[in-house]
C-alpha cells in the first residue's frame, strides 16, 4: 500500500495499536468555553442539525495537521463551522462577521 | 488567567503539551468562533439560548458520583446486580439516571477471573451520562493506542498489576452502547451501607484502570 | 423483541432479526472504504465470536456521520476477539480478549 493510499485508508483517528508512548496522567477542568462548546454539540444533536457522528466525521476530516495540532473542543468549532457551512446553515462569510463582531464587544468591554 | 496545559492529541506519535497562556482573559480565535456560531444559531431560532444553559446544568450534574452509586448498589443488592449486567442503561433509569444522550449501556463486573477495561480508540466515546466527562488522558494518543494491544502495560503504568491467570477484556467503544466496569468490592467492608461504599468507588475504578482500594474517604478522582 | 412461540406464516421483514446469533464465528470484512468509517484497521480481516445482539437494531453510524437520521436499520453486535490473534507478539497462551461493537454489514459468517 503506498504512502498516499495509506493516508485515505487510516482516518487521522484510528490509531488502535500504533505506538502510543507513555501514559500522562493530565487532565484540566474545562473552561467555560470548552463546557459551552459540549453543550452546544449535544443541543445540535438533540435537534439534529448535526448528530454525533456527523460530527466525528466533520472533526476526522479536518485532516491530520489539524487534528494533532487542535486541542479537543477546537477540533470541535471547526468541524461545527465547516458542517454548517455544507448544509448552508451559515456561510462563511456570516460567520466571520459575527466573529469581529463579538472580537469588538470584548475589546470595547473586557471582563474575565 | 492562569495557564494551563491543553493536552490535545497528535496522531504522528509526538505529544506536544502546549501551554496556552491566556492574557488577562482575552478569548482565544475558537473561543470567539463558540461564541459567533452559537449567537447565529440562536438570532436564527435554530437553538435557544436556555437549551445551551440548561445543556451545561445536564453535564454539571453528571459525576462519578452517579457511578459509584449505581456500584454500591448492585454491591448490596443482588437483584439489582442481575439487572444491571442484563441492562445497564434501564437499572441506571431505575435510579433516577437518564440518558440524554440516547446511547445504552452495558456494565462489565470485575471478578477474581476476568477484569475489564474501557477505551475508545476512535475518539472518546464514554458513559458520560453515569460518569460526567472524560479525564484528559483517556482522549489522548498513548492511552487510545495502547489499551487495545497491550492493556497490562497500560495498566501497569496506573499502578495496577493484574496476574497473568486473570483474564483482561478490553471493550473498544464505536457505537451506541457505553461500558461501565463495576469493579469488585474489596474486603473488609462486610456490612458497609450504601453510602459508605459509594465514597470508595472512584471514577478510575469504573474504566477500570484501578481497582477499589479500602481507604477512608479520600482524593477525588 | 423476545419471540416465544414461533409463527411460522409469519416472515419478517429486513432488519428485524438479526442475521447473527450469540456465538456465531464471524470475520470482519476485509474492505477499505473511502471516508468515514467506525471499524478500526486493526480489525479488518479478522476472526471473531458474537458475544452480544445490540437490541434495538439502529443506524448504520457510517451513514449517520453523512447526515441520515433514520431509517435502513440493522444489527450491531458486541464482538469478541483474542488479543493473541490481533497482536504479534501478544503472549500466545493469554486468554485476554478485546470487545467491540460492530454494525452488521462489516461481518460475515464464517464456515463451521
Amino acid at each position: 500500500m503506498t504512502q498516499t493510499e495509506m493516508l485515505l485508508k487510516r482516518l487521522p483517528n484510528d490509531i488502535g495499536g500504533l505506538d502510543g508512548g507513555p501514559i500522562q496522567r493530565v487532565e484540566h477542568d474545562l473552561e467555560p468555553w470548552e463546557k459551552r462548546c459540549h453543550a452546544l454539540a449535544d443541543v445540535l444533536d438533540f435537534h439534529k442539525i448535526l448528530n454525533t457522528e456527523e460530527k466525528r466525521r466533520g472533526v476526522e476530516a479536518l485532516g491530520a495537521e489539524m487534528v494533532g495540532a487542535l486541542s479537543y473542543y477546537e477540533r470541535w468549532i471547526a468541524a461545527f463551522a465547516n458542517i454548517l457551512f455544507a448544509k448552508r446553515i451559515l456561510s462563511p462569510s456570516e460567520l466571520a462577521a459575527k466573529m469581529d463582531e463579538v472580537a469588538a464587544r470584548w475589546e470595547a468591554e473586557p471582563r474575565l | 488567567m492562569s495557564a494551563h496545559a491543553d493536552p490535545h492529541d497528535d496522531h504522528h506519535g509526538h505529544d506536544h503539551p502546549h501551554a496556552e497562556i491566556v492574557h488577562s482573559g482575552r478569548p482565544g480565535y475558537y473561543e470567539i468562533m463558540e461564541t459567533a456560531v452559537r449567537e447565529l444559531l440562536v438570532e436564527r431560532r435554530l437553538i435557544g439560548a436556555d437549551e445551551i444553559r440548561r445543556q451545561i446544568e445536564v453535564l454539571d450534574s453528571r459525576t462519578p458520583a452517579l457511578g459509584a452509586r449505581v456500584v454500591a448498589r448492585a454491591w448490596v443488592d443482588p437483584d439489582f446486580k442481575e439487572r444491571l449486567l442484563a441492562d445497564g442503561r434501564t437499572a441506571c433509569e431505575e435510579l433516577g439516571i437518564s440518558f440524554y444522550d440516547d446511547t445504552g449501556l452495558i456494565v462489565l463486573e470485575n471478578t477474581d477471573r476476568v477484569h475489564n477495561l474501557i477505551v475508545c480508540t476512535l475518539c472518546s466515546c464514554y458513559p458520560r451520562p453515569v460518569l460526567g466527562l472524560p479525564p484528559d488522558w483517556y482522549k489522548l494518543k498513548p492511552y487510545r493506542s495502547r489499551a487495545v494491544s497491550e492493556p497490562r502495560a497500560v495498566l501497569a503504568e496506573f499502578g495496577t498489576v493484574i496476574p497473568d491467570d486473570v483474564e483482561i477484556r478490553v471493550s473498544d467503544s464505536t457505537a451506541m452502547v457505553r461500558y461501565l466496569v463495576l469493579p469488585r468490592r474489596p474486603a473488609g467492608t462486610e456490612g458497609w451501607g450504601e453510602e459508605e461504599l459509594a465514597a470508595l468507588v472512584t471514577r478510575d475504578t469504573m474504566i477500570g484502570v484501578a481497582p477499589v482500594e479500602l481507604t477512608i474517604a479520600g482524593a477525588e478522582r | 423483541m423476545t419471540i416465544i412461540e414461533r409463527d411460522e406464516r409469519v416472515v419478517s421483514a429486513m432488519g428485524e432479526m438479526p442475521s447473527f446469533e450469540v456465538g456465531a464465528r464471524v470475520r470482519i470484512s476485509q474492505r477499505h472504504p473511502v471516508g468515514h468509517y467506525r471499524v478500526p484497521l486493526y480489525l479488518r480481516g479478522r476472526d471473531g465470536v458474537i458475544e452480544r445482539i445490540i437490541q434495538p437494531a439502529g443506524i448504520d453510524n457510517e451513514e449517520e456521520a453523512y447526515g441520515r437520521n433514520a431509517g435502513s436499520k440493522l444489527h450491531y453486535y458486541r464482538v469478541a476477539f483474542a488479543m493473541a490473534q490481533l497482536w504479534p507478539g501478544y503472549a500466545a497462551a493469554s486468554r485476554d480478549s478485546l470487545h467491540i461493537e460492530v454494525f452488521e454489514t462489516w461481518l460475515e459468517r464464517m464456515g463451521e
